[in-house]
């Protein structure tokens, strides 16, 4: 059977790559990531040679993976936003939206497109930084099964920061707002993630139950907890101990946050709620949906 | 082919469009006139499923489909009256784009574009970038993307707007061109000159509502340019404006030096009958004629004086 590529995602693919953009985001993005790179050399090297005064960087060079991972990470999250948060209104802007919503394609179907090009251009920058990112893994004794769970972990993150993006774009007509409220949404719900458990807290009691349970929605503690996994095999929430103890916590929070069961389920809500964020964009986009749009179409010559 | 039943739109309090019932029989070509703010354009949306109405039908052939459905979708062929191109897509791109956004496999969408190309004499600029068309090409580019699913009825909003002269007259060529292959075409435009010469049929809108539809000759009809007639008089102009005075549904609108001009609403038959008449009673005359309306006059009057 042959496989039908989603039109929007050739067509996005087609536009990028034939773009000045991509070249520059691509300097751009080797760029950070070398800084980065020469930056943490500098600094291991230095602390190493204070701590053992023999100059050896061998063993703190692991701590090179995390600096570079974060950096990648934190990219991508600026990244994904600014891709998807102008698709669906630059379409609008393009004034080609509304021919693309007469086609046979379903509101559902543009809005993964978006975000599935958008993923696609993400992994194209990561697979241009995977020589920088092999040095961390070849100097740092990592394996290349690090370097699959952490491509996934950059897809997932980038899904999700997608369906933000593509969500804003739905909700705004000029890209510049839908980035804009992208950012603030990213930051919404890393904060409305931590707010049961800081009420709880602030309200003085001993156990947080089942409140870390919204952190399953967080993608930096998500992202947290892979790092934990990687670097110690342990859970950050749990096997750690940093945070939680059995009597501290939830009987289900307690038991999620042993092993790697907190890892795949949060991949799990994170993924879920992208979904419902795309399914969101989908109904905005619908204009057999949507009841707004009413200014913009009075404006427009009836 | 297109039946439009009772369709409305709401905005609050605020009616675009105000119960509007049509049928545009297949192989039409379809004239939609109406000054700003008429509803063409919000009514052209419901249609594609663009704009949610706030009551009506819209029905396309024998089909039960909903506006907005796949199988709606796919009878109808939209041009808007802007042209969005992406940067750095090429024409034959640019139709491979919108072909398997219909789902149509590459194969049957390269062998279609080119007949369709070669239709709006675009076929050597296949290789070309959109966005360095000239605005003329950007539309006619425009319409053979409309047509690459090959649909039944095909919408254009505005088509000619902007363009220069040639431009106008060879989008004008090419719809006639489409009329002829027996497409049934629906055509919003301000140009009524232009819509004059190529539309069958046209409807008039105001203020949301329907004034008038029908075959261009029948419109005219309604006019009252249609029913004037002017007669040619070599002598007894007195007893010819007294015989008309005395005529039930005939009046004398003005006498010249050797012509009266009447109104008169009914058939033709009827209008012999009166010319006879007039002669009978030693009327000397050259001749008579209807006067034509045009469709600039019929819509001033239609319209309540409304200019674009």
């Amino acid at each position: 059977m042959k496989i039908r590529w989603n039109p929007i995602v050739k067509k996005d693919m087609q536009v990028a790559a034939r773009s000045m953009r991509l070249s520059w985001g691509l300097f751009a993005y080797e760029a950070i990531l070398a800084m980065a790179f020469l930056l943490a050399m500098a600094v291991i090297q230095a602390s190493s040679a204070n701590i053992y005064n023999n100059g050896n960087v061998y063993s703190s060079l692991v701590s090179l993976f995390p600096i570079l991972a974060v950096a990648q990470v934190c990219i991508v999250a600026l990244i994904v936003p600014i891709i998807t948060a102008s698709s669906i209104s630059g379409e609008r802007e393009r004034q080609t939206l509304d021919i693309m919503l007469t086609t046979c394609m379903s509101p559902f179907s543009i809005v993964v497109g978006k975000v599935i090009s958008a993923v696609l251009r993400i992994l194209f920058f990561v697979a241009a930084s995977t020589p920088i990112m092999a040095l961390a893994f070849v100097v740092g004794g990592l394996s290349w099964g690090h370097l699959f769970w952490f491509l996934l972990t950059i897809i997932l993150l980038s899904v999700f920061s997608g369906s933000i993006g593509i969500l804003c774009s739905a909700l705004c007509r000029r890209s510049i707002t839908a980035v804009i409220l992208s950012f603030a949404f990213y930051f919404m719900i890393f904060v409305l993630t931590f707010l049961p458990l800081l009420i709880k807290a602030a309200l003085g009691s001993r156990s947080a139950g089942e409140t870390p349970l919204f952190l399953l929605f967080n993608p930096i503690v998500f992202f947290e907890e892979f790092f934990m996994q990687i670097m110690t095999g342990k859970s950050l929430l749990g096997g750690a101990g940093y945070m939680f103890s059995k009597s501290d916590v939830g009987f289900i929070t307690y038991h999620l946050t042993t092993g790697k069961a907190w890892m795949l389920v949060s991949a799990a809500c994170i993924l879920l709620l992208s979904l419902v964020f795309m399914l969101a964009a989908a109904w905005k986009v619908n204009p057999m949906h949507s009841s707004s749009g009413r200014k913009r179409r009075k404006a427009r010559k009836a | 082919m297109l039946y439009i039943n009772d369709l409305t739109k709401n905005y609050g309090s605020f009616t675009a469009v105000d119960h509007l019932t049509l049928h545009i029989p297949e192989g039409d070509l379809f004239g939609f006139m109406g000054p700003n703010g008429a509803g063409k354009t919000t009514t052209i949306r419901m249609i594609c499923g663009l704009l949610k109405a706030s009551g009506g039908a819209v029905r396309i052939g024998g089909t039960s489909a909903a506006v907005g459905s796949k199988e709606m979708k796919r009878l109808i062929g939209y041009v808007p009256d802007f042209f969005g191109v992406y940067d750095n897509l090429k024409v034959r791109e640019y139709m491979d784009l919108y072909g398997s956004m219909y789902g149509m496999r590459s194969r049957d969408i390269a062998r279609i574009a080119d007949d369709l190309l070669e239709l709006v004499n675009l076929s050597d600029k296949k290789e070309i970038y959109v966005d360095t068309l000239s605005r003329g090409m950007k539309q006619r580019l425009c319409v053979a993307r409309a047509l690459l699913h090959n649909p039944k009825l095909l919408i254009l909003d505005e088509p000619s707007s902007g363009l220069d002269p040639r431009a106008r007259v060879e989008m004008k060529e090419l719809l006639k061109n489409l009329h002829s292959m027996g497409k049934t075409i629906v055509i919003s435009s301000h140009i009524l000159s232009e819509l004059a010469e190529m539309c069958n049929s046209i409807g008039i809108m105001n203020r949301g509502r329907l004034v008038t539809a029908g075959r261009i000759e029948d419109v005219m009809q309604q006019l009252a340019g249609g029913k004037r007639i002017h007669i040619h008089i070599v002598s007894d102009m007195d007893t010819a404006v007294r015989i008309m005075k005395e005529q039930a549904g005939a009046a004398v609108e003005s006498v010249r030096e050797n012509e009266m001009i009447i109104s008169h609403g009914g058939t033709d038959e009827e209008i012999c009958n009166l010319i006879g008449q007039l002669i009978q009673n030693g009327v000397t005359l050259t001749g008579f004629h209807r006067e034509e309306g045009n469709l600039e006059s019929l819509f001033m009057q239609l319209t309540g004086g409304s200019t674009q």
